[in-house]
């Protein structure tokens, strides 16, 4: 198993410089630079060539990769162009906005959904699994635009019950549990968001997983030797039926880190979504090269735990 | 439990659904509350700690909180109470004392001698002097400096020695003593006032080696200054926190607590109708936003031309533009007037010459004198027959082999395009010409437009400055590759009245150059000049003396001292 976790990890090495190399040829060929938002608009043709050989743009792409691969392998990602300051600086405090809801959103997310799932397969076409399957239709096609807007007129506009929009209530200066009270507040809203929306396709898809399961012959054997629903259902069906859920939770590390970027527009959440947005729009370089790297490797170590997280519930995977 | 919580969650979403149902109907009550004359409770005097604090809403600042660094005009509002300038403003844009409480140009007209206030202290005690104006403008002209206001100190003698040299200062910038400091410019320009202003930084805090911008930068969101308000607290993306400098040598604001909360355009009328901001600065201009706010007796809208224009740029060097009669008759026959009332039902206006309407530039002689080009379509057929475009068999106008079917080249996703494409090409199409839009994402246009010049007809805004001249845009220099003059008008009368706008430094003078210039861009149309739309700002009648104008922002001293509240 050690053994096997070491050599994945060297595998990554070639397809994380193959991943960086196709990001930033990508983002070095769109149209437009960032000298236009460093500089005044109305700066003059000469102002706009001398920021752009300061910035190291006038060189050919593969020296300006080479350089930028050079000191990000230093552990300087560089500058922001629309913050003025080191990403490292700028970065951390939207990424743990990000997580802070996003860890709050899946807890609930699969601790919902995996018993609803379950029931759901177990009484197929029952009025329970009826209802889960409208509302995981529902929650899947409602735009988290429109849902946003609508929580926040019924329970911020006109019941009163939660803030509008933000994280912390402006000049109260909270600190410590009564801080912790605010930010929960503020985050019922766009956690229920997050958390319907979710929830929907996990509950799809523990439902199917046990379905597929349930109709093994395994599953009859287990019933025949008189075994008691509960233990066949939660022991031998569902572990089975883990598996492919085990690569969702996978795939679900990286967008603890991701933001949504409708969602923290529309609740003004201070996340990560929209500064990876707003530097793209702006070309800022440094800063989509740090966070695109930064989610692909998080993205392929989701990928690696799934893996071995297979090899731990499924003795038929042998990884040796 | 499970039950219970799928039991909640359907309660929700049942509850989402009725109200989805009788969405329409806020609007109604409202008006009926009106009619029945019962003032509706305000919401902003309710709210927990309103009492002394006024909640400014407006878009994100990105905290450069620094005047020599800040890009964004939201962290230029931020700054804007931290930090003194030496002039301010009148509504006209003429320049006023402010830190500056006189000030005296040479018998050359290159030198600027400012002599300063002995009474404006900085937040931490220390007094403002003329070494903290001279250390603001070394920052910028520091060989390292890379923020964006280089061009400032760039135009004062002695510039070269310091920036690429091994001056200790800049020569064209003498501080005579603690309260007066002299700048002396390279050419004799009369728009160099506004050179001198910039928000002046304490050097006894920021002070660095130099070179070292670094160590300046680190304190980029911590300011000091010398304005009305001290930062107290950022929360980066949600809201910057202020108190009232209580020293402030204008006399303490009258409101102590100050917050400007980052909003988003969607959910900015609901924080105005709860009353979690008691401000929203630049709301977008809707009529749906416009009924809300009526139906709602606590609130008004603040409301003045926005300090810009959005046009239609046409390639100059494309032989089809460079008669002027085409470009008349393309403006005779597009009813500009009904794509202003259609698109802002009354909140803005068509565009007829690039100068604020309310800058001491735009006369009254300027103003009657304008050619409105109102909607005219057998003018413009017979302009167009007369610079020999004749109708051919597509009903297409032809000439030398060439059509007049152009290309034209704008944004995605912006409302005011998307409302003007169907209304150019109908009205278009009436005279004989056809147009195609090519929509683009901002970075592609502007690359295409100002990089390789490849377009028919592109869409943009200027924005105006205080000072009236436009050679940074319409002088023929900028019309080489990357510059600003992106369509290259180039016109002679046009050059030269806008060096002679620079040079001359009689105000009287200057307003006859500029009427003549302001006349000229309108009869030779460089651009087609299409809207001024309205600026918006919504307040809370709970804010009293909170009016701003086109030169009056809300950072503007006689709106940071005069605002309060109701009692």
């Amino acid at each position: 198993m050690g053994k096997y976790i070491v050599r994945r990890i060297l595998h990554l090495i070639p397809v994380v410089l193959i991943i960086s190399i196709l990001i930033f040829t990508i983002i070095k060929m769109a149209p437009g630079d960032p000298v236009g938002s460093n500089l005044d608009p109305r700066a003059t043709a000469e102002q706009k060539a001398a920021e752009r050989a300061r910035l190291g743009l006038d060189k050919p792409i593969p020296v300006q990769y080479w350089e930028w691969l050079k000191r990000s392998l230093k552990g300087d990602f560089g500058t922001s162009y629309i913050y003025k300051r080191p990403v490292k600086d700028v970065v951390p405090t939207f990424i743990k906005n990000t997580f802070l809801l996003n860890v709050v959103v899946y807890f609930f997310a699969f601790l919902i959904s995996l018993p609803v799932g379950i029931i759901c397969a177990v009484r197929q076409y029952s009025k329970v699994d009826n209802f889960w399957t409208v509302f995981s239709i529902i929650g899947i096609s409602m735009p988290t635009f429109f849902f946003g807007l609508l929580l926040i007129y019924v329970f911020a506009v006109k019941l009163n019950w939660c803030p509008i929009n933000g994280m912390v209530t402006p000049g109260k200066n909270a600190t410590g549990l009564a801080r912790v009270a605010d930010v929960l507040h503020h985050m019922i809203l766009p956690a229920i968001v997050l958390i319907i929306g979710s929830m929907a396709s996990y509950v799809r898809y523990t439902r199917t997983s046990m379905l597929e399961v349930i109709n093994q012959d395994y599953i009859r054997t287990a019933r025949s030797k008189g075994l008691s629903e509960k233990v066949v259902i939660y022991k031998h069906a569902f572990r089975n039926a883990l598996i492919p859920i085990i690569t969702i939770v996978g795939f679900t590390i990286p967008s603890l880190f991701s933001g949504a970027v409708i969602l923290e527009t529309v609740f003004v959440w201070p996340g990560i979504g929209n500064v990876l947005m707003e530097g793209i729009r702006m070309r800022d370089y440094n800063m989509i090269m740090a966070l695109n790297m930064f989610f692909a490797l998080l993205t392929l170590l989701g990928n690696l735990l799934a893996d071995v997280g297979y090899a731990l519930v499924d003795p038929r995977v042998k990884v040796d | 439990m499970k039950k219970r919580i799928s039991l909640m969650l359907a309660l929700i979403l049942v509850l989402a659904v009725v109200v989805t149902g009788c969405g329409n109907e806020p609007a109604d009550d409202a008006n009926e509350g009106g009619e029945a004359g019962q003032v509706t409770d305000n919401p902003a005097k309710s709210r927990d700690g309103a009492d002394n604090t006024i909640i400014l809403g407006m878009e994100e600042a990105k905290g450069e909180f620094m005047p020599v660094y800040y890009s964004t005009s939201y962290d230029g509002y931020a700054i804007g109470y931290i930090f003194d300038t030496l002039l301010s403003n009148d509504e006209e844009g003429n320049p006023i004392p402010h830190v500056a409480e006189e000030w005296e140009i040479s018998e050359d007209k290159k030198t600027y001698t400012f002599h300063l206030r002995d009474d404006v202290k900085f937040s931490d005690g220390e007094p403002l002097t003329a070494e903290d104006v001279e250390f603001t403008y070394l920052v910028m002209a520091d060989p390292e400096y890379d923020g964006r206001y280089f061009s400032k100190p760039e135009r004062l003698e002695g510039y070269e020695e310091y920036h690429e040299g091994d001056a200790d200062n800049i020569s064209g910038l003498e501080v005579i003593d603690d309260h007066t400091i002299a700048f002396t410019f390279k050419e004799a320009e009369s728009t160099n006032i506004w050179e001198c202003n910039m928000g002046i930084m304490p050097k006894h805090y920021y002070d660095f080696e130099k070179g070292d911008i670094d160590a300046l930068k680190a304190k980029m969101q911590e300011p000091l200054g010398s304005g009305p308000y001290i930062l107290e607290n950022y929360e980066p993306k949600q809201f910057i926190e202020y108190t009232a400098n209580e020293d402030y040598f204008l006399g303490a604001p009258k409101i102590e607590n100050l917050i400007l909360k980052f909003i988003k355009s969607e959910t900015e009328i609901q924080e105005a109708e709860k009353g979690t901001v008691d401000i929203v600065l630049q709301a977008v201009t809707t009529p749906e936003n416009k009924e809300i706010i009526d139906g709602l007796d606590y609130l008004h809208i603040n409301d003045y031309p926005n300090n810009g224009y959005c046009f239609l740029g046409w390639n100059l060097e494309d032989p089809r533009f460079q008669d002027k009669k085409v470009r008349q008759a393309l403006a005779y026959g597009f009813n500009r007037q009904e794509f202003v009332d259609v698109f802002f039902k009354g909140h803005g206006q068509v565009c007829h010459t690039p100068i604020s309407q309310v800058s001491w530039a735009f006369t009254d002689e300027l103003r009657e004198n304008l050619n409105e080009y109102e909607y005219n379509p057998e003018k413009a057929k017979q302009l167009l027959d007369e610079a020999g475009w004749k109708e051919g068999a597509d009903g297409i106008r032809e000439k030398d082999g060439q059509k007049l079917d152009f290309t034209f080249s704008t944004f995605q996703d912006v409302e005011w395009i998307d409302r003007l494409i169907p209304m150019l090409k109908a009205d278009w199409e009436k005279i004989g010409v056809n147009v195609e839009p090519n929509l683009l994402e901002f970075n592609a246009l502007s690359d295409l437009v100002f990089q390789d010049r490849d377009f028919d007809i592109f869409s943009l805004c200027w924005s105006l400055s205080i000072d009236p001249d436009s050679s940074d845009v319409f002088h023929s220099k900028e019309a080489a590759e990357g510059g600003n003059n992106a369509v290259a008008f180039k016109n002679d009368k046009n050059d030269e009245l806008l060096e002679a706008g620079i040079k001359e430094f009689d105000p009287e003078k200057r307003k006859e150059i500029y009427e003549e210039w302001g006349l000229l861009m309108n009869e030779e149309l460089p651009y087609l000049f299409v809207y001024i739309r309205d600026n918006w700002n919504i307040v809370n009648d709970r804010v009293k003396n909170f009016e701003l104008s086109p030169f009056v922002d809300p950072t503007h001293p006689s709106v940071v001292i005069e605002m309060e509240l109701e009692e």
